[in-house]
């Protein structure tokens, strides 16, 4: 059993809103061990980015707020750590890429210097020219053909895959211990999109260092991930390793996602299946199980109380059913 | 980056042409040019229907200048002559910095308009630095305290300077601080003594003695627009995708401000860079007449209420021309601090 990195309990994530406050993340727990890829998918507006974000204490301030739980990084509790500690961590043993390659790199400063200042920064004693060759190298490593060119450029002179290719040569300057990647593939198009979760999983083979991939796509989870958290309306609502959930969907929301998916070994005929109904914005949800508005299974009881997760079989399996178990044969 | 700046300036000739173009059918308007011959016929015909008698041959504008003049006029535009003639005559007149004649001083407008100059420019270019030197800090205090007390208390400040016309500062500047309790002088470039004074240092500290009012008359009337420019431009990267990258790279929130989102909201105010300074090198002419500065406003306003023809069109030219480099020099400093613009 490989060691736990992360460990997130009950954590609790509200917005400020004109409206009134957004309880975006709700009761969420979860663990990243050594060297895995943990998924986090489910429909957009679910609160995967925040969950992120939450964990890395990027929150847009003062709107986003963490008003419960704890992000315990090896011992320490992320949320309350003072923000010097906060600066050390970040970028240097949680490193985070996100999806937009295209805005997320400074567009007035050349590709050098975005790569050595995060050097510089957690490596107060490296001399300039040693961060320049290591920035080097790092682009190297991600694929990038005439590194020494390129440092000279602009982002805008990157296309978007190479530009992603920099934020994750960012990324990994520091030899980080976990990576979040918020749908790092989701803007670019399909070829491209292969290449970059390549990448990930062959820089993650020579560095051994943990994953969160965040993604809507169950089919780059397929590709990439260990073990999957399925999130509904700021819930998780399961949580299973790759194939037991492939395997064994046991969530309502879960099975409707996965028939969602064109399958090959399935005939032709039937009609690609949707979730019926729309997710309530976070005002809306009624109390009781989040998803039951749209829940073919609905009973009075899912509108009264809340759903725990519960263990399912094999202790990495939890679902967030009352009726999980009776689904199992339906 | 140079071919950017070579393309940049052989763009000056065709503009050149354009703006000189205007001012030449604006000169068409002179008295004794052809509009007015054209509408002294019509005012003609129109009498001669009606049965009424006219003494005047003129028309209206003319009514000051005697017949020497007009010939003068009427021999610098060149209006007996054909019109592409005469523009390309007058053409070689302006490059050469003969803009005629003035009918008031006869002195040449070069001369008169390159005596002014230097007094509006010293005021211009000084409103701009301190407009910058304030705008700039405040409007990123602002962005960064967002909706604090600070904000609010500041922005009313801001407005108070965006709703008064910088006219009405000066002259409550004037009468609260010169008039009533004299600490500064009524007016003047400098004052009577300067000639006299023994050190260069003392020449230098009258003129500002004598510039502190008018200077902020004239700040009070700019800084509004830009600190809240500062302000918007900066909030808007503050919540930009790469200054969140700048800190998930373990920047701390003030360094990432400073470091990465502060080049990025210099682009709009370098982008008004040259708007700025054609406008206020031309000096504003109610703050010269209120504060006695012989600057070019003053210069054009007086000249148009005394119809000194070549005047107003030599400041016309002289405007067209500042304005022209004023966007050169603005397209210089946006693209400084953004390398995406030579490829635009
Ligand atoms: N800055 C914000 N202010 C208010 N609500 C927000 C903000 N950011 C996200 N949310 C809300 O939090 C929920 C989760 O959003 P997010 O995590 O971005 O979804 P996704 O799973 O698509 O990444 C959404 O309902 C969204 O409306
Ligand atoms: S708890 Fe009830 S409403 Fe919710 S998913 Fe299960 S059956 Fe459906
Ligand atoms: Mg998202």
């Amino acid at each position: 059993m490989s060691e736990v990195l992360l460990k997130v309990k009950h954590l609790a994530t509200e917005f400020d809103t004109e409206q009134g406050i957004a309880r975006a993340l709700d009761d969420i727990s979860f663990e990243v061990k050594a060297g895995e890829t943990l998924g986090i998918v489910g429909e957009s507006g679910c609160g995967k980015s925040v969950t992120s974000l939450s964990i890395m204490r990027l929150l847009p301030k003062p709107a986003g707020n963490i008003v419960n739980g704890e992000v315990n990084f090896k011992g320490q509790d992320l949320v309350n750590l003072p923000a010097d500690d906060m600066h050390n961590i970040r970028g240097n043993r949680i490193a985070m890429i996100f999806q937009e390659p295209m805005t997320a790199l400074n567009p007035v400063y050349r590709i050098s210097r975005q790569l050595n200042e995060t050097l510089a920064l957690h490596n107060p004693g490296m001399s300039k020219d040693d961060i320049q060759q290591a920035s080097i190298d790092m682009l190297k490593r991600v694929g990038i053909p005439a590194p020494e060119r390129r440092m000279k450029e602009y982002p805008h002179q990157l296309s978007g895959g190479m530009r992603q290719r920099v934020m994750i040569a960012i990324a990994l300057l520091c030899n980080p211990e976990i990576l979040i990647a918020d749908e790092p593939t989701t803007a670019l198009d399909v070829t491209i999109q292969a290449q970059i979760l390549k990448l990930l999983k062959d820089l993650q083979k020579e560095t051994g260092m943990s994953i969160i991939f965040i993604t809507h796509d169950l089919g780059v989870i397929a590709e990439v991930c260990d073990r999957v958290l399925v999130m509904y309306g700021g819930r998780i609502i399961e949580q299973a390793d790759i194939f037991t959930l492939f395997d064994k969907p046991s969530h309502p929301y879960t099975r409707g996602l996965l028939n969602a998916i064109p399958r090959l070994e399935k005939p032709a005929k039937e009609t690609l299946s949707t979730i019926p109904g729309m997710v309530p914005s976070l005002f809306d949800f009624p109390p009781g199980c989040r998803f039951q508005n749209r829940c073919e299974y609905v009973q009075t009881r899912c509108e009264q109380e809340t759903p725990d997760l519960e263990m399912h079989g094999n202790d990495t399996h939890q679902v967030r059913c009352f009726r999980f178990k009776e689904l199992v044969n339906l | 980056m140079t071919q950017y700046f070579i393309r940049r300036l052989l763009l000056i000739v065709p503009t050149f042409i354009g703006i000189t173009i205007l001012v030449f059918v604006i000169t068409r308007f002179v008295p004794g040019g052809p509009i007015e011959r054209m509408i002294a016929e019509a005012q003609q015909a129109s009498m001669q229907s009606g049965g009424m008698t006219q003494s005047s041959g003129n028309g209206i504008g003319a009514a000051t200048l005697d017949q020497d003049q007009i010939k003068q006029l009427e021999e610098y535009y060149g209006f007996d002559k054909p019109v592409l003639v005469s523009y390309w005559d007058w053409l070689v007149k302006v490059v050469h910095f003969d803009l005629g004649v003035s009918t008031r001083y006869s002195d040449p407008v070069w001369d008169t308009i390159k005596e002014r100059l230097p007094i509006s420019a010293f005021y211009g270019i000084l409103t701009m630095l301190i407009t910058y030197f304030i705008s700039i800090p405040l409007g990123y205090m602002k962005a960064v305290r967002h909706n604090s007390h600070f904000d609010h208390v500041s922005s009313i400040v801001v407005f108070i300077g965006y709703a008064i016309p910088s006219y009405v500062v000066g002259i409550i500047l004037l009468v609260v601080f010169a008039s009533n309790l004299e600490w500064f002088p009524m007016g003047g470039f400098y004052g009577d003594e300067f000639e006299d004074m023994d050190s260069k240092l003392e020449q230098v500290a009258d003129v500002f003695y004598h510039a502190a009012l008018p200077l902020l008359a004239y700040v009070a009337g700019s800084f509004a627009v830009m600190t809240f420019m500062m302000k918007n431009s900066l909030m808007d990267n503050l919540a930009a995708d790469y200054v969140r990258t700048a800190i998930a790279k373990g920047i701390p929130f003030k360094k990432a401000i400073t470091r990465h989102a502060m080049r990025n909201s210099l682009i709009p105010i370098a982008t008004h860079f040259g708007n700025n300074i054609s406008v206020i090198i031309g000096g504003s002419f109610l703050i010269e007449k209120i504060f006695n500065i012989d600057g070019l406003g003053l210069l054009g306003y007086e000249s148009i209420v005394e119809r000194d023809y070549p005047i107003v069109l030599g400041v016309l030219v002289i405007s067209a021309i500042l304005q022209l480099f004023g966007n050169i020099l603005s397209d210089i400093c946006v693209a400084a601090v953004d390398p995406r613009v030579q490829f635009r």
